[in-house]
């Protein structure tokens, strides 16, 4: 019997202290079993020489993998490749998103036919879209060269994967087609949230498109904006799929990346304790980065 | 994109987990055969790569005939793609998962008897049908004085070309490897066929990228030269061997092609059937197709000779029983049903490799003396080169193959052969060198 109205909230503090630990505790045990487990073991395992078949004896060798894979020049050359995709994917995948989602927000006759036929690719799977824009960008006789062709008259002929200097920004395209209409529907969501009366409001107060753009969505797409732009940028850290599949790295490691040396060296090389370093590795620059976006975002707001 | 990048990485780390709590050796059985099937009926697992459909085919009636003759033994079979083969089964090692028979291309062997995951078949195999087999299936199959694997079939390498074309052209056509062409006059000859019309006369089969198939198809080349993937006095380094003024000669040669536009990148694997190259770089497993292209008018030459000799590549796919293995003997079985003469010439017509056995190629008209493939048993008993014995070739082969790769789009080819020593050789040692034990 509830007596007083203090004992009442009491009752209501501990089961609510209890009840969202129950809902929460399936994902937390499989966060537990399956992230944070596997990483420890990752942090770990890159002080040892683990190998994935290895009859020798498991050894801690302190930081020789850590030194070992900064002195290798691959290691910073995927790293380079790396930070050119975020820096080129992040912005020119957000803001075709922005773009495709205002424009598939229009109040027009089939208009969801459009957001379905851009949000196709990303229920694509990345490795069947890899195979299959492998085969497009074929210098001679692939779509991609014959539509240029066509276009240009012949002057325009890029080897594309072949290509030191045109491999990344083939694989930058195939990324962006892939991964742009997940970005579309979240801002999509973000754009149907915005009360129409703003809108209304801007425009008696004389603003043209342009401003109810820049003042009204903008503002309000804020967090959506920030939302897709960390999702974006951990996804382009974690570059692997298209490079697999397409380049393997190469031409002459114009596509390396991290993750990609991270299975040649624990899956081709078998050594796991030095594919834990870069695992190690990547996690710090990937969670630096996070960081960072974090702090000048929170500098903004002040 | 989210969903699959996160099961990649739990992949990963299930794998990380796994090769933990097996300590990453696999379990070690000694086991050998005792020469009978007990407590049948056994189910035996088989791993088989899914490589041409033909090869695919013949294997599953193979299994199909074999359990309809057995009550005792069961096979099953599953086919895993090719792309990801050798990835698969060292996941599966790691996770205790293998099934009981493993078919593995040949040189991953080394590793996979290292690492104690196969077994080795002294005790199963007859004298009689281990003195028909070809003495390199028996080299190729032996580590640490063992036998671990053995194949159904061997294999080679060759250039394939048309006679017809040759003679139109004034080039020597070669008799054997003795004569082969040298490196020059390879050079000379791709240039003259350019001028008779091909734009691309050579196809070396780049559409396999950078696989295997650069380490079996190319490393001939710096043998060829007096150059090696690796010392093989001790398999300790590959230092002054493989970065040898001889190897990156013979590479720069193999470099002036692509900057002299000769080679096809052949996106659609049909250069050379479609008559775009007159000449097609590749193994013994193209011959049925090009033989029904071109027929009698097609000839298959040795490699070039880059110094001391034409050479080729030879070993390939091999069965191995595993130390997962519930009936070594119930395993074997099968494996020596498969090495019957019928079941390795059924097998052969499939994929135009050589028998295995010296029986079976003598029942097989198409390497008889005169006929196209004879160049394959020959080049078996003299030229041919096996990848190198040592459990460090899986470094070695993915070394090289970025080597290939860096050298075939440009690369500076010291530098691209340097970067595969000091990988090779730093391998080897955070291995202890790759010890021998028990």
């Amino acid at each position: 019997m509830i007596s007083s109205p203090t004992q009442y909230l009491k009752t209501r503090i501990n089961q609510d202290s209890v009840a969202p630990w129950l809902f929460s505790l399936p994902g937390i045990l499989l966060l537990l079993a399956f992230l944070v487990t596997p990483f420890l073991l990752a942090v770990t395992y890159s002080f040892t020489n683990l190998r994935l078949l290895s009859p020798i004896p498991l050894r801690f060798v302190g930081l020789e993998n850590y030194v070992e894979t900064l002195q290798d020049p691959i290691f910073y050359r995927a790293l380079a490749n790396m930070l050119l995709f975020v820096v080129i994917v992040v912005p020119v995948q957000t803001g075709l998103a922005l773009t495709l989602a205002i424009l598939v927000n229009q109040k027009l006759f089939a208009v969801k036919a459009f957001r379905t036929i851009y949000f196709a690719p990303v229920l694509s799977v990345m490795a069947v879209a890899a195979v299959v824009w492998r085969i497009l960008y074929v210098p001679d006789g692939g779509f991609i060269n014959g539509f240029l062709g066509a276009v240009s008259g012949g002057a325009l002929h890029p080897l594309w994967l072949h290509s030191t200097s045109t491999a990344l920004l083939a694989i930058i395209i195939m990324s962006v087609w892939q991964g742009v209409g997940f970005q579309m529907i979240v801002l999509l969501a973000g754009l149907q949230d915005i009360p129409e009366d703003l809108y209304e409001a801007a425009n008696i107060d004389g603003a043209n498109r342009w401003h109810q753009f820049r003042f009204v969505t903008v503002p309000q797409l804020r967090n959506s904006l920030l939302f897709v732009v960390t999702i974006t940028t951990i996804f382009a850290f974690g570059l692997f799929d298209q490079v697999y599949v397409m380049t393997r790295g190469g031409p002459l490691n114009s596509t390396q990346t991290l993750m990609l040396t991270l299975v040649d060296v624990g899956y081709g090389r078998q050594r796991i304790g030095q594919a834990s370093a870069i695992a190690v590795i990547f996690f710090v620059i990937v969670l630096a980065i996070n960081i960072a976006q974090r702090l000048l975002i929170r500098e903004e707001e002040a | 994109m989210a969903m699959r990048r996160l099961a990649v990485l739990l992949g990963l780390f299930t794998v990380l987990g796994t090769a933990c709590t097996s300590g990453g050796g696999g379990q070690t059985s000694t086991a050998g055969c005792t020469g009978k099937v007990s407590g049948g009926p056994v189910t035996v697992k088989l791993w088989f790569h899914s490589g041409t459909g033909a090869e695919r085919d013949v294997v599953a009636s193979q299994v199909s005939a074999f359990n309809a003759s057995r009550s005792d033994v069961k096979v099953q079979l599953v086919l895993l793609p090719e792309g990801q083969y050798n990835d698969q089964v060292k996941a599966a090692a790691a996770g205790g998962q293998l099934p009981d028979i493993l078919d593995f291309d040949g040189p991953f062997l080394y590793n996979y008897a290292w690492s104690r995951n196969l077994i080795p078949m002294d005790s199963c195999i007859s004298s009689d049908l281990k003195a028909d087999l070809l003495p390199s299936i028996v080299a190729q199959g032996t580590y640490a004085k063992h036998l671990y694997g053995v194949g159904s079939i061997d294999s080679g390498l060759g250039l394939y070309t048309r006679k017809s074309l040759l003679t139109k052209n004034g080039i020597r056509i070669p008799s054997g490897p003795q004569d082969a062409w040298s490196a020059d006059e390879f050079s000379k000859i791709l240039k003259t066929l350019q001028g008779a019309g091909f734009k691309k006369p050579l196809d070396l089969k780049l559409n396999y990228g950078a696989t295997e198939w650069y380490t079996y198809g190319f490393s001939p080349i710096i043998q060829s030269a007096g150059g090696d993937l690796i010392n093989r006095s001790n398999y300790q380094s590959a230092d002054g061997v493989l970065n040898s003024s001889a190897s990156v000669q013979a590479l720069t040669v193999f470099q002036s092609w692509f900057k002299a536009g000769y080679v096809d990148p052949n996106d659609d694997d049909a250069a050379f059937k479609t008559g775009r190259s007159a000449i097609s770089w590749v193994g013994h497993w193209m011959f049925v197709d090009y033989k029904k292209v071109y027929g009698d008018d097609l000839v298959i030459l040795p490699l070039p000779n880059f110094g001391t000799g034409s050479k080729t590549g030879m070993g390939s796919w091999q069965w191995g029983i595993t130390s997962n293995a519930k009936s070594v003997d119930a395993a074997w079985a099968f494996v020596n049903y498969l090495l019957q003469d019928k079941q390795i010439i059924q097998y052969t017509n499939a994929n135009g490799a050589v028998p295995a056995t010296k029986s079976a190629i003598a029942q097989s008209p198409q390497f008889a003396q005169g006929s196209p493939e004879y160049i394959y048993v020959v080049q078996l008993q003299s030229i041919a080169v096996p990848r190198p014995q040592t459990p460090a070739y899986p470094t070695i082969t993915q070394s090289f193959t970025k080597a290939i790769d860096d050298i075939v789009h440009g690369g500076d080819v010291k530098t691209a052969l340097d970067n595969a020593v000091r990988t090779i050789d730093k391998d080897i040692k955070s291995n202890d060198g790759y010890p021998i034990k028990g």
